[in-house]
C-alpha cells in the first residue's frame, strides 16, 4: 500500500516541478501566455456588427513595429468604414508557439506576416496569393521573389521585405596589412595570412556556425563555390562535391587559425560587435550592419578616432565563379478560413493599402531593411543612398529553398555537419549521412 | 491523473454541506462533514493542479504518441513512432549522458559545497546577516542574467577573467577558456552549482537552526571532537533537509533550462546538449513537437524513477524524518 501511495505521491511531484522547472513539458504551455504581447486594444471586438473584422499576426522585427502597426491599424480602420482590422505584434521567439497553439485551437489569423510558409501550406491551411491579393498589387512585386514561395505551380506567399548579405572589411587594418580586398578564396586565404601576420591578435576573418544561422554560412560558400542545395530539378544535392570541397575550405580557415576563435557558439552579434570593435577585419554581415554598428556606437558613447573605418564589397568566390550574395526575405500568407466573398476583398484592400508605393517604402525603412517591390527598390533607393547598391544586391541574391517541405530538417542537418567538421569530422561522411537522410 | 482523484467526492457535497454547517443538529451529517472537510479545503488546489499542470502534461503524453505536423496540428496516433525516432537518434544517447554528468556533477558539487557554507553561516559572527544575505544573490538573480555574466567572464576576447588575469600579470596573452566542447560543458556546471548552492545552503541552515545546542553540550561534556560532532550529532539530524533539497535539486537541475540555452545552445554538434535544451530545438527549430515531446516523456519518467525511490524511502522511514 505505502509503495502505491509512493508513486503516486512521487507522480505528483514530478508533475509539480517539472511544470515549475520551465520548459519541462514546454510544447505547450507557452501558448497560454504569449498573447500577452499582443497590441493593447487589438482584441477588443468592433462594437458595430457590419464590419467586417480581419485579424493580422505579424512578426516585431525591432523597436519600431509595433509602433508602425498601430499607426497603420488606426490609419486603415478610418480610411476603411466596413472593415475592423486587428493586428497583433508578437515577437520572434514566440511567433511560431503563438500560431501553432492558435491553429490548433481553430483560431489561425487571416494574415500572418512570418518568414516560413511551406508547413503551413503542407497542412493545407493557406490559400494561393492570386486569391487574396489584387493583381495591381501582385505585379508590384520582383517576380524572383514571388518564386520563393512557389510550390508546384501556386504562389502560396507573398515577400514583405528582404535583407542581403555582403562582405565587410575594416580598411584600415586591410591598409596597414598590405591587403587588396580579396575577390576570390586564394586571395582571401592569403589576405588571412598577411592580416595575422601584421597582429595576431586580430581574427582576420569571422565565421557563425552557430544553431543561430549557421546554415547562411553553409550558403555563403556553396553558393560563392557554383553550387547549390537542390540541383535544377529540385533535388537535394547537399553532398555534392563542391559543396563537400566548399565546407572543407571554411573549416580550413578556421584549422589555419584565421576565424573567431570558436564559430560554433559566437554567433552573428558576437562577430558584429568583433568587428565594431577592430578585432575583426573580415566579416560577411546583413545589410543592417551599419545601423547596428551606429548604435552600438551611440550607445557607448564611442569617441570618433575609436570608431573603425569599413566598407563592404562582394563575397569572395571560389575562381571564376560569379560571386553570390545571400537573400533572406519574409512573407504576408493568408490562412484558409472559409472567407467570404466579401472578406477576401477586404483582405484585398488590407494588402492594396500596406503595399501602396510611399507607404510600403516606410515600412521597409522603418527597421532598416530592403524591399521586396520594384517601385518600393526606387523609392528607397532615392532617399537613402547608402541604400542603393544594396537594392541592386537584393534583385540578384539567393535565397533558401524554404519552400521544400524539407528545409528545417536540412538547415539543422547543415549546421550539425559544420559543428561536428569544427570539431574534427570528415566534411564528405557527413554530408552523405545527411544526404542519405533528407532524401531518404 | 492520480492527483485528481481526491476530487471527485469533494465536488458533489461540497456547496451542500459548507452552508448548512452552522446548524447541523445530527452527529451523523457532523460526521459526514467531518469526513469531507479536507477535501473542500484542498479542492482549489486540485481544480488548479488539474488545469495548469495535469492538463499541459496529459498534453505533452498525447503529441508523444501522435503524429504532429510542423504547424502543430495532430494527425492520429503513431504507433510510438515518435519514441523509437528519437531512441534511434545518434545524438539521443550522447545527450542523455549530458544530461546524467550534468545532474550528478551539479547536485552533488552544490550539496557539499552548500553543507559547508552552511554551517560556516551556522556559527555566529560579526556580519552574519550581511553574509547570509549575499549568499542567497545568485539565487535570487535570474538564470539568464547569471549565465550571460558567466559567459561574459570566460570570453576569451572581452572576458574579465583574462583582463584580471593579465593586470595581475599572471598571464601574458588572453587565454581561450573554452578550448573545447568539454571545457564549455565544465563551465556550465560550474555556473550550475554556483545558481545552486544558496538552496542547499538555507535548506541545510533551517535544519541546523533547528538543533537543540544542549546536543552540542553534552558531547562536548563527553570530550567529542568537531568532527565527532559533525558526524554524529549534526548530519543525522540535517539529513532529512538535505534529503529533501537533494530531491528537489535533482528535478530542478534536471529540468534546467536557461544556464544552458544561454551560453551555448547545446553547441557544438550536442555536445552541450541537455534533454530540455535538445527537446526544445527539436520542437522549435526543427519543427518535430512529436518527437520533443516524446524526449520530454522520457526525461519524467526518468525523473519519476528519482522521485519513487525518494517517496518510498521516506514513507518507510514515517513521516516524522520528512
Amino acid at each position: 500500500m505505502k509503495k502505491i501511495l509512493a508513486t503516486v505521491l512521487a507522480s505528483a511531484m514530478v508533475l509539480a516541478l517539472a511544470a515549475c522547472g520551465g520548459g519541462g513539458g514546454g510544447t505547450s504551455t507557452p501558448a497560454t501566455s504569449n498573447p500577452a504581447t499582443s497590441n493593447p486594444g487589438a482584441s477588443v471586438p468592433s462594437t458595430s456588427g457590419e464590419k467586417i473584422p480581419i485579424k493580422v499576426i505579424a512578426a516585431e522585427y525591432g523597436q519600431n513595429t509595433k509602433q508602425w502597426w498601430a499607426d497603420f491599424q488606426s490609419d486603415f480602420n478610418g480610411s476603411h468604414d466596413n472593415i475592423d482590422l486587428t493586428v497583433e505584434t508578437v515577437s520572434w521567439n514566440d511567433i511560431y508557439t503563438v500560431v501553432n497553439a492558435r491553429i490548433a485551437n481553430n483560431d489561425a489569423p487571416d494574415i500572418l506576416n512570418i518568414d516560413v510558409f511551406a508547413d503551413y501550406q503542407a497542412d493545407d491551411l493557406l490559400l494561393p496569393a492570386k486569391d487574396f491579393v489584387s493583381d495591381e498589387t501582385y505585379a508590384k512585386m520582383y517576380p524572383a521573389f514571388l518564386e520563393q514561395s512557389n510550390i508546384d505551380g501556386t504562389v502560396w506567399a507573398i515577400p514583405d521585405l528582404a535583407s542581403a548579405r555582403a562582405m565587410y572589411y575594416n580598411k584600415d587594418i586591410l591598409d596597414a596589412a598590405g591587403v587588396e580586398v580579396p575577390t576570390t578564396w586564394d586571395e582571401l586565404k592569403a589576405a588571412c595570412e598577411k592580416i595575422k601576420a601584421y597582429d595576431s591578435s586580430i581574427y582576420p576573418w569571422g565565421i557563425d556556425m552557430t544553431t543561430d544561422e549557421g546554415q547562411a554560412a553553409f550558403a555563403y560558400y556553396i553558393w560563392n563555390n557554383g553550387s547549390d542545395f537542390t540541383d535544377a530539378s529540385g533535388n537535394w544535392i547537399l553532398n555534392d562535391p563542391k559543396n563537400v570541397e566548399a565546407i572543407e575550405y571554411a573549416i580550413s580557415l578556421y584549422k589555419d587559425g584565421y576565424t573567431n576563435t570558436d564559430p560554433a557558439t559566437e554567433t552573428r552579434y558576437m562577430l558584429q560587435d568583433l568587428f565594431g570593435a577592430g578585432k575583426l577585419a573580415m566579416v560577411i554581415g546583413p545589410n543592417s550592419i551599419p545601423t547596428y554598428i551606429a548604435d552600438n556606437y551611440a550607445k557607448a558613447e564611442t569617441p570618433e578616432e575609436e570608431q573603425i573605418n569599413y566598407a563592404f564589397a562582394a563575397i569572395p568566390t571560389n575562381g571564376s565563379n560569379p560571386s553570390v550574395s545571400a537573400g533572406v526575405m519574409d512573407r504576408f500568407m493568408c490562412f484558409d478560413n472559409g472567407h467570404s466573398d466579401e472578406k477576401l476583398e477586404a483582405i484585398k484592400q488590407f494588402f492594396d493599402f500596406f503595399y501602396e508605393d510611399e507607404r510600403y517604402s516606410e515600412w521597409v525603412l522603418m527597421e532598416g531593411f530592403l524591399p521586396a517591390t520594384s517601385a518600393g527598390g526606387e523609392i528607397v533607393a532615392a532617399s537613402d543612398p547608402s541604400m542603393a547598391p544594396w537594392v541592386d544586391i537584393v534583385g540578384s541574391c539567393k535565397f533558401y529553398p524554404t519552400a521544400k517541405a524539407e528545409w528545417a530538417d536540412v538547415k539543422q542537418g547543415v549546421i550539425n555537419v559544420e559543428q561536428q567538421a569544427l570539431l574534427g569530422g570528415n566534411v564528405q561522411e557527413l554530408l552523405d549521412n545527411l544526404q542519405a537522410e533528407i532524401a531518404g | 491523473m492520480s492527483t485528481k482523484t481526491p476530487a471527485a467526492p469533494a465536488k458533489a457535497p461540497t456547496a451542500k454541506h459548507s452552508q448548512k454547517e452552522p446548524r447541523l443538529p445530527n452527529p451523523s451529517s457532523k460526521k459526514l462533514f467531518r469526513t469531507v472537510e479536507p477535501y473542500i479545503w484542498i479542492a482549489p488546489s486540485i481544480i488548479l493542479m488539474a488545469i495548469f499542470i495535469v492538463t499541459p502534461i496529459f498534453k505533452v503524453f498525447q503529441l508523444s504518441m501522435s503524429k504532429v505536423t510542423r504547424a502543430g496540428q495532430l494527425k492520429g496516433f503513431n504507433n510510438f513512432e515518435n519514441f523509437t525516432k528519437v531512441l534511434k537518434s545518434p545524438a539521443f544517447s550522447l545527450v542523455l549522458k549530458n544530461t546524467i554528468v550534468w545532474t550528478i556533477a551539479v547536485v552533488i558539487i552544490s550539496t557539499v559545497l552548500g553543507f559547508i557554507l552552511a554551517l560556516i553561516l551556522n556559527n555566529k559572527f560579526h556580519g552574519r546577516k550581511i553574509a547570509r544575505a549575499i549568499v542567497v544573490f545568485p539565487w535570487a538573480t535570474t538564470l539568464v542574467i547569471q549565465a550571460s555574466v558567466w559567459n561574459f567572464i570566460i570570453n576569451k576576447d572581452y572576458g574579465t577573467l583574462n583582463t584580471l588575469l593579465m593586470k595581475f600579470g599572471l598571464i601574458s596573452a588572453p587565454v581561450n577558456w573554452t578550448p573545447n566542447p568539454t571545457a564549455y560543458f565544465a563551465w556550465e556546471i560550474a555556473c550550475g552549482i554556483f545558481v545552486t548552492i544558496p538552496f542547499v545552503t538555507f535548506c541545510v541552515l533551517s535544519g541546523l537552526q533547528s538543533i537543540d545546542s544542549s546536543y552540542y553540550e553534552a558531547a562536548t561534556v563527553d570530550g567529542a571532537g568537531y568532527f565527532q560532532k559533525l558526524f554524529n550529532i549534526t548530519l543525522p539530524l540535517v539529513k532529512s533537509s538535505l534529503t529533501v533539497s537533494t530531491v528537489l535539486n535533482i528535478i530542478y537541475v534536471f529540468n534546467s533550462f536557461p544556464i544552458i540555452w544561454t551560453m551555448t545552445k547545446g553547441d557544438p554538434a550536442n555536445r552541450t546538449d541537455t534533454l530540455v535544451t535538445y527537446l526544445y530545438k527539436l520542437a522549435f527549430y526543427n519543427g518535430k513537437q512529436g518527437e520533443a515531446s516524446a524526449v520530454s516523456v522520457i526525461g519524467f519518467i526518468i525523473l519519476l524513477m528519482c522521485a519513487s525511490v525518494y517517496m518510498v524511502y521516506t514513507l518507510r522511514k514515517g513521516d516524522d524524518d520528512l
